[in-house]
């Protein structure tokens, strides 16, 4: 490779399965998987960010082989369709009249996603020399009830499509489709193999860094090493020795702490600044008003307060998604809670 | 407004622009280009012709009357003939169309043209059933001696706004008008911004021009000419096409905006100003906010106040909310308030979905009263508050701009990232990457091979 990448953490990303960081176990299971040239439909559940789909991608790549190109594809549940993806699903549910049977000249009703990403990759032949396609689907969870229409797919095209099916919450997936496939649950990196991976790096990139502070990075990055390696590049940025107070002023920058400063401005009692970052936070991030109520609420479990004004305050996060369900401008709900938990402020 | 444009003309150069420049004639004017029953029509010409048919018309009638009265008196009460009347279609029009497209100018042009006096009555006048018949009903049904004197003057009735007519205080208003058009001796245009299901008994019989607005070419030669007038030379074209933008056909708005920018701060961005500067239909709101937070002192006043309004309910509760910590800052206060409003959002939710309409009073009170009565030990805020438009319209779903779009593709040629992932964890990564220094972003968007724009967007 003649270019360098200036982005460390694609510069640095896995490209054989021996190269991915710890979690050794695993990695000799599905070595053992390619070895036998089969496997049954496969789940992967660990939490978010930890490295899920770069093994389910790097499997699949040592798996196929050669044929990689033609037999893999990459799917995102949660990514909406587009205006021409949905226009496409709509002309193709019509059954035409010239067909025979009782749905002739109807409407069926297929979920839209299925229609058009998963169900023309499935019913493809398997091309080349691979025993069958892999197909990953990327949050699967957030297919809901559209879960069902995968069952059947899994069983008819089964011989011709393997899946891999990633998710962060294996509550979310329906009992039928857990059934058909073999879980596998990806750990967090251990420290030991964090530690290697950074120092790795640090040696590549000749950083300067101590083992205290790769501690701190490994907390700091909950387990993901992209965040990690972000985070190592910034610092880097600001001279090659890496310290701790180079590290938190950059960690600072990142979203979760925005959360965090949105939740201690409230705490703050500083409504009108709260409002205005917690606009920013929605929209430089696109998050909806939902997924900002779980950030505070994941933030409200860390911070350091008492037993009643925890529950109080989590009774609030509560009530404020649950009225934002029905609500018309989810902006009223948000800043309902921000001027609630400024108010429970005065009272700590 | 119109009081001003009265005065000596020395007084000219104080006077607002749309008054100043006020077409005189129809001559000099651009007229807005009307339809009736969908078929195009030239409004000047139409005008003239139901004045002068009108006339006529009314001289025939009046004669015919004279006549009935006449053989009236010779018979007995059974016997007698009723008075007849000029069909109500010709006796009055009316002109609908949005704000500011020149349906009120053109009524003054019109009259200036043929040399008739306009008798005016607004939104600003109550126009209950007791006042318009004082204003009106005289002038309508003299035929005093005064009118044979000065009959080369004739009158025309405006009655403008006329959608502008609701509430309890202009009780009975449209009752008297429709008696008003069936025995008038003058003729009447109507003016209204929009259809008003309530105002159908009005409309059922009379004509209706739908008025569109000028197009942008012309308004711009209008400004510009304005501008030339006024000596100023610092707004370019692009500001100008901005302002003439954002008003959307509206005239008077945009010869509002031009005197407000002339006459505003100087060291100010135009763009900015431009942004500022609000429009004749909004500044009602804005008194509204002002008074719900500052006037208000009973849920009565609170309802007075939202029943009046013509502003979309859909809308209010976000203006309330965008403003809300402009007139409250006691956090009690604030969560108090909030504490309604979001209650208030959330029925009107369920009566959107579920059509649950039977609980619309309660989003009514709550988001109006509910709000403004909300201050518990603190006085209203005093003085003048600057208030806002609702800055931050929620769609509910989550939509990526253009240059996000096409940025995300290139980054996926180079790192499998699914749209979502790229958002929320990898592009605020490089915007920080990027801000730290330029060579950090020239190496990043060559490598990735972005195009200014998106370049821009890192930054």
């Amino acid at each position: 490779m003649t270019e360098t990448i200036p982005i460390w953490r694609i510069k640095y990303i896995p490209t054989i399965l021996e190269e991915i960081c710890g979690r050794q176990d695993i990695i000799k299971n599905l070595k053992e998987i390619i070895k036998k040239r089969n496997f049954p439909h496969l789940l992967f559940v660990g939490s978010e960010g930890i490295g899920k789909t770069t093994i389910a991608r790097l499997f699949a790549k040592e798996f196929l082989g050669r044929y990689f190109a033609a037999n893999y594809k990459l799917i995102y549940a949660d990514e909406p369709l587009t205006e021409e993806e949905r226009n496409l699903a709509k002309s193709e549910s019509y059954v035409s009249t010239s067909k025979i049977g009782s749905i002739a000249g109807k409407r069926i009703t297929t979920p839209a996603f299925i229609k058009v990403k998963v169900k023309p990759f499935v019913q493809l032949k398997v091309l080349g020399d691979a025993p069958f396609k892999i197909l990953i689907v990327k949050n699967f969870e957030v297919l809901g009830a559209n879960q069902q229409g995968f069952r059947r797919l899994m069983e008819i095209y089964g011989n011709n499509c393997r899946m891999i099916l990633i998710t962060t919450k294996v509550s979310g997936i329906i009992e039928p489709i857990a059934s058909r496939c073999q879980l596998f649950l990806i750990s967090q990196v251990d420290f030991q193999s964090f530690r290697e991976l950074i120092l790795n790096i640090s040696q590549k990139e000749s950083l300067q860094i101590d083992d205290s502070v790769i501690e701190v990075l490994y907390n700091l990055s909950e387990g993901k090493i992209s965040r990690a390696i972000d985070l190592l590049q910034l610092c880097s940025l600001n001279g090659k020795n890496i310290d701790l107070d180079n590290l938190f002023q950059n960690s600072q920058k990142f979203r979760i702490d925005i959360v965090r400063s949105l939740l201690l401005l409230t705490l703050n009692g500083d409504f009108p600044k709260a409002r205005e970052l917690a606009r920013k936070i929605i929209s430089n991030y696109k998050y909806s008003a939902s997924e900002l109520f779980k950030l505070l609420l994941e933030e409200l479990i860390k911070l350091p307060l008492s037993k009643y004004a925890r529950s109080k305050l989590i009774n609030l996060v509560a009530d404020a998604d649950f009225r934002a369900l029905d609500g018309m401008d989810s902006d009223i709900q948000i800043s309902a809670l921000l001027s609630k938990f400024c108010l429970f402020s005065e009272n700590l | 407004m119109r009081e001003i444009a009265k005065k000596p003309i020395n007084v000219k150069s104080q006077m607002p622009w749309v008054e100043k420049y006020r077409p005189k004639s129809m001559k000099e004017m651009a007229l807005p280009s009307a339809k009736v029953e969908g078929h195009r029509v030239n409004l000047a010409e139409e005008l003239t012709d139901f004045i002068r048919s009108f006339f006529k018309e009314i001289k025939i009638i009046n004669d015919e009357n004279k006549k009935i009265r006449a053989y009236n008196r010779t018979v007995s009460e059974k016997e007698q003939k009723e008075e007849i009347n000029l069909p109500p279609e010709k006796a009055a029009i009316l002109l609908e169309g949005p704000p500011g497209i020149g349906k009120t100018s053109i009524v003054y042009a019109l009259a200036h043209d043929l040399n008739m006096d306009v008798v005016e009555t607004n939104a600003s006048d109550t126009r209950t059933k007791d006042a318009l018949e004082k204003k009106l009903k005289e002038t309508v049904k003299s035929r005093g001696i005064m009118d044979f004197m000065t009959e080369s003057k004739q009158k025309l009735i405006l009655i403008d706004e006329v959608d502008g007519i609701y509430g309890t205080k202009d009780r009975g208003a449209v009752p008297t008008i429709v008696d008003l058009i069936g025995h008038t001796q003058f003729p009447i245009i109507l003016c209204s911004n929009e259809y008003k299901q309530s105002l159908q008994n009005l409309y059922k019989n009379i004509r209706r021009f739908e008025v569109h607005p000028l197009p942008e070419e012309e308004v711009f030669k209008i400004a510009q000419n304005i501008l030339k007038h006024e000596n100023i030379s610092s707004l370019t074209k692009e500001d100008l096409d901005l302002i003439i933008k954002k008003n959307m056909g509206d005239l008077r708005g945009v010869i509002n905006d031009l005197q407000g920018i002339s006459q505003g701060s100087v060291n100010m961005d135009t763009k900015e100003l431009i942004m500022n500067l609000h429009r004749d239909n909004t500044e009602e709101i804005f008194t509204l906010i002002r008074d719900l937070f500052q006037k208000v002192n009973t849920l009565e006043e609170a309802r007075s106040l939202t029943d009046k309004s013509d502003v979309d309910y859909n809308f209010l509760y976000k203006w309330v909310n965008e403003n809300l910590p402009t007139f409250l800052n006691v956090n009690e206060d604030i969560a108090n308030a909030y504490e309604n409003l979001s209650l208030a959002d959330e029925i009107f939710g369920r009566i959107r979905k579920n059509q649950e309409w039977s609980l619309l009073p309660y989003f009514y009170d709550l988001f109006a009263g509910g709000v403004a009565l909300s201050r518990k030990r603190s006085p209203p805020t005093k003085g003048f508050r600057r208030v806002v438009f609702p800055r931050y319209i929620t769609s509910g779903s989550y939509s990526v701009t253009g240059s996000e779009k096409s940025m995300i593709d290139k980054i996926n040629l180079k790192y499998e990232i699914s749209q979502i992932e790229a958002i929320q964890d990898f592009l605020p990564f490089l915007r920080i990457l990027c801000t730290s220094s330029r060579k950090q972003l020239k190496t990043v968007s060559d490598w990735l091979d972005l195009d200014a724009k998106e370049k821009k967007s890192l930054k």
